[in-house]
């Protein structure tokens, strides 16, 4: 599926990536897709405006949508803790995780050529929005830990196979952008003996 | 030598404000790459890439690992900022393991 080589780094703290245009076309459509799913969740219930304004949800139970559980997951085993917690963060979480998807659909949309080039800061945000993805995908495909023979064994005209080809892929493509960065990372650590 | 300090730090913490301290556990997930989670813990808790494999290693190994221990408002904290990240995360009082 891949003609893009990745990421790799140039130079001190600069990331770049050439897309052809149809992996950016799949690119972009992933990254509209989190964004709308995580629009479903805004809180439109929310009557008092001056919570709102602070970041204080009605959400108080977790998202029924199994991709939307794992894309803002409880932070405490305990129901009670869970739901306090989720009041008071969640809509923090969902305005970040958004931001990062917005970031790298930007970066798409502003480049003609194919060609990304992010600093460190929007190599997080990549990270993050291409993990989101992975995420998302890995619960609709029911990744498993140890084995995904149902997925590599997927007949061709089950549409879940393309589905499966878009999530290996991603994965890929965030392991080149991580290597590119933990080569940063070495380098800022090179004095330091463990 | 880092993971004695930790415990120091964390054992005179505990002295001085007569908390129990709490902790943030990582627990495994299909999904995560292991670099991925190895960059995060590295990019969010500063640990070098030693520390930081090491507990990657835990979570995949024994389905869960402590990356984190202090008040309960630190680890609220670090939870919230390793879910921003897509880690499976959660915090609970350190005595309760």
């Amino acid at each position: 599926m891949s003609t893009t080589e990745g990421f790799k780094r140039h130079g001190n703290h600069s990331y770049i990536a050439e897309f052809a245009s149809s992996e950016k076309e799949v690119l972009l459509n992933l990254c509209e897709q989190i964004i709308e799913l995580l629009a479903e969740r805004i809180d439109h219930g929310q009557e008092d405006p001056l919570a709102a304004m602070v970041g204080i949800t009605s959400h108080d139970s977790p998202p029924e949508d199994e991709v939307l559980h794992r894309l803002l997951p409880n932070a405490y085993a305990d129901q009670v803790d869970a739901s306090e917690f989720r009041r008071y963060t969640e809509s923090t979480l969902r305005a970040k995780k958004q931001a990062n998807a917005i970031s790298m659909r930007i970066h798409l949309k502003s480049s003609d050529d194919g060609i990304i080039d992010l600093d460190h800061d929007s190599a997080n945000a990549w990270l993050g929005a291409i993990n989101d993805i992975r995420l998302a995908l890995g619960v609709r495909l029911k990744v498993e830990n140890n084995s995904n023979e149902h997925l590599e064994l997927l007949s061709p005209d089950d549409p879940l196979r393309g589905v499966y080809a878009v999530y290996t892929w991603m994965g890929w493509l965030q392991e080149t952008l991580l290597s590119a960065l933990i080569d940063d990372a070495d380098d800022d650590e090179s004095n330091i003996k463990i | 030598m880092v993971k004695i300090a930790d415990k120091v730090e964390e054992e005179i913490r505990a002295i001085f404000s007569g908390d129990t301290p709490w902790v943030t556990i990582v627990w495994d997930d299909p999904v995560n790459l292991q670099t991925y989670v190895v960059y995060v813990f590295m990019e969010l808790f500063n640990y070098s890439k030693a520390r930081a494999t090491e507990l990657m290693l835990q979570v995949h190994n024994d389905g869960k690992a402590i990356v984190s221990s202090g008040t309960r408002e630190e680890m609220e904290h670090d939870v919230a900022r390793l879910h921003e990240y897509g880690l499976w995360a959660t915090l609970q009082r350190g005595d309760q393991l």
